[in-house]
């Protein structure tokens, strides 16, 4: 007499709920558990900050402000630059007497660039030539410097527009002054018709990664945890299917990797102004199917390895490449060729991406159909080999 | 008596080691059947093909009438299992282990209720069923360990090392509750290191070497075939005074996972 079709379901659940049950008992686990995806929010939401959205770090950033021209020319152009500024909550400036004592505090990092208005800047404006502002930045980072250099160098531009205006109107010339001083203007016109928000771009990503991490590593925890413990041995000698043993392992990582994805999302919301412009139903089932294409992968592992130990070792030598290799901290198109491949080969990619293009594109089921299609067949692929190797592990 | 399990050339090989080899074994329904052998003799691996947690490499094994291979959740359904590696979950109360565990056998939690108060209560545990198990002492969670096997009622029951590292009193308890489940009708399939122990409870011992048995027998039979006072004594009779797990002896290849 087989298992019946409703008893092996129950038992499915019941497997999982005494799985999630034991879990919450672990207190101090549990702490951790939640802290995890506030930790890794902090940190990288510190790392990649955003340029536009309300936690960029570089807001009223430290800058120096040195007049080698004393001509009010000068002086009026370093006084829109510090009101601009202001106004903008840009930069904090302060005047500093020469290059050298700027450059200096430049190297102690209290500021993380100069504006320098050099000598001669009157005199080449008067004649008729383009006047020069100078702008050295904090280069030790990279990322900062880009972004220090790029909003001090707008700055400039738009002080330099309205000169610009001011010297047409004054000559007289009838057309738009806007046409003299730049026929050709740009706009950015964005795809998600918001502003561009770096972390927009890693929180799907994240989700992914944090949900394929906690199912990998809750499932070889908790498989191999019960191998050693032997509690395992009480649950294969009852009368139930070895699938619904599986079955319940995978929806209790499941749940737990989905708690920890949605904080992420909220945090990422919250913190970061991350917006969900795509079906949030969609979202969800393309986290559950890339648990699917990893359970049978985690499976595998678990049930090959001898102790928890190894288990947990083998799953953090598959993580750890794909967290650099799957386009969720870098775009892709960063790796070198044949990195691409790897991180294409492994289903993170395709989650990542799917998650992507739903919560910041706001694809349909349609446009991300070929990332769900690999995934689908790793899932059935990887769980078509695991659950034989998981039986015969268990018996041999 | 009929027998509840047999087996015929049961084997259980790990590569070229045969870990159990072609062993012919008849249990009596109703009986205590103490199974002995050295340490990584092949009895926790017999013992793991009798209650399906391993699959026989050759021959066959009957328990209740169902091959443990082709009917295996038959057989699980008739069998009690309480490892010496205890099984149960140490952040769960006495009452969620065995509500889980019951639950798996089919049994509905109206079912279970006042059959998990009735094994509380068998082995003094019921003023500590909502404290979790991790918190016992050893004596308390072998007890539980043990109405753990049971909560489903099953006929056989196979009890490995019920008694080790266990205080006087405990043993004693555990011991009379061996006796008292035979005398109600389950057959119990105890192993042991404890020669005095398989000698108080089994009507039948079979001692297991080299994967072989080398005999099967009433105790009494036993002593008086090969003129021992004690069952100890023939016990190393027939399995010899060498250690086996020492440099001199042979290490089988999966004397491994805590079983005896």
């Amino acid at each position: 007499m087989r298992p019946s079709l409703s008893h092996s379901i129950y038992v499915t659940f019941r497997i999982a709920q005494k799985d999630l049950l034991d879990f919450w008992k672990a207190k101090m686990l549990v702490g951790t558990f939640m802290l995890m995806p506030i930790l890794m929010m902090s940190m990288f939401g510190s790392m990649f900050p955003s340029t536009t959205g309300t936690s960029n770090p570089y807001r009223n950033a430290p800058m120096a402000m040195v007049m080698e021209d004393d001509g009010s020319l000068a002086i009026q152009v370093a006084d829109q630059f510090k009101d601009i500024s202001a106004s903008t909550g840009l930069f904090k400036v302060r005047d500093f007497p020469s290059f050298k004592s700027a450059r200096d505090e430049i190297l102690t990092g209290s500021i993380k660039g100069v504006v320098l208005i050099p000598e001669g800047f009157a005199d080449a404006f008067n004649s008729h030539r383009q006047a020069t502002v100078l702008i050295t930045v904090d280069d030790t980072n990279a990322q900062m410097a880009s972004i220090i250099y790029g909003e001090a160098a707008s700055i400039v531009g738009a002080i330099s527009d309205n000169f610009g205006r001011s010297i047409i109107t004054k000559m007289g010339i009838s057309s738009d002054p806007s046409f003299v001083t730049e026929p050709i203007g740009v706009q950015r016109e964005n795809l998600i018709g918001s502003t561009t928000n770096s972390f927009q771009f890693l929180a799907p990503g994240f989700m992914g990664l944090t949900v394929v991490m906690g199912t990998l590593s809750g499932l070889a925890s908790a498989i191999s945890r019960e191998k050693e413990q032997g509690t395992m041995d009480g649950i294969m000698v009852a009368p139930i299917s070895r699938n619904t043993i599986v079955a319940g392992k995978m929806i209790a990582q499941t749940v737990r990797g989905m708690i920890q994805a949605f904080m992420i999302l909220g945090l990422s919301m919250l913190l970061f102004g991350v917006k969900i412009y795509g079906s949030p139903l969609l979202m969800v089932g393309v986290l559950l199917l890339g648990v699917a294409s990893f359970a049978g992968i985690g499976l595998i592992m678990t049930s090959i390895a001898p102790e928890q130990e190894t288990a947990q070792m083998m799953m953090l030598l598959l993580q750890f490449p794909m967290m650099f290799l799957s386009g969720i901290l870098f775009p892709m198109d960063q790796l070198p060729g044949w990195l691409q491949w790897v991180g294409k080969a492994l289903p993170l990619y395709y989650a990542a991406d799917a998650l992507r293009k739903v919560i910041v594109l706001s694809a349909n089921f349609n446009q991300i159909f070929m990332d769900v299609a690999v995934l689908a067949l790793y899932s059935v692929t990887t769980l078509g080999i695991a659950i034989p190797v998981f039986r015969k592990a268990m018996t041999r | 008596m009929k027998p509840i399990i047999t087996t015929h050339d049961l084997t259980k090989k790990f590569g070229d080691f045969a870990a159990v080899d072609r062993i012919n074994l008849e249990i009596m329904k109703g009986e205590v059947f103490g199974f002995l052998g050295p340490n990584g003799a092949g009895k926790s691996t017999t013992i793991r093909m009798l209650v399906t947690l391993t699959s026989p490499t050759e021959g066959t094994a009957v328990v209740d009438g169902f091959d443990v291979r082709t009917h295996a959740d038959e057989v699980r359904r008739r069998i009690g299992l309480v490892a010496e590696k205890l099984i149960l979950y140490p952040r769960l109360t006495a009452v969620e282990n065995l509500m889980f565990f019951g639950e798996l056998y089919g049994m509905s939690r109206a079912e279970l209720r006042p059959r998990i108060d009735e094994l509380l209560r068998m082995v003094h545990l019921e003023n500590f069923k909502d404290m979790a198990t991790g918190g016992y002492s050893s004596g308390m969670r072998q007890r539980l360990n043990i109405i753990r096997g049971l909560v489903h009622d099953p006929d056989i029951l196979f009890l490995d090392e019920p008694t080790a590292l266990l205080d006087p009193q405990s043993v004693r308890f555990v011991r009379d509750l061996v006796k008292e489940l035979n005398a109600n009708g389950k057959t119990i399939i105890l192993t042991t290191h404890i020669m005095e122990e398989a000698d108080e409870l089994s009507n039948t011992v079979g001692i297991i070497d080299h994967g072989k048995m080398v005999a099967v027998d009433e105790t009494a039979f036993l002593k008086s075939q090969y003129k021992c006072d004690t069952l100890e004594e023939v016990f190393l009779e027939l399995t010899g005074r060498t250690l086996r797990d020492s440099a001199s002896g042979r290490v089988p290849m999966r004397m491994t996972m805590g079983r005896v």
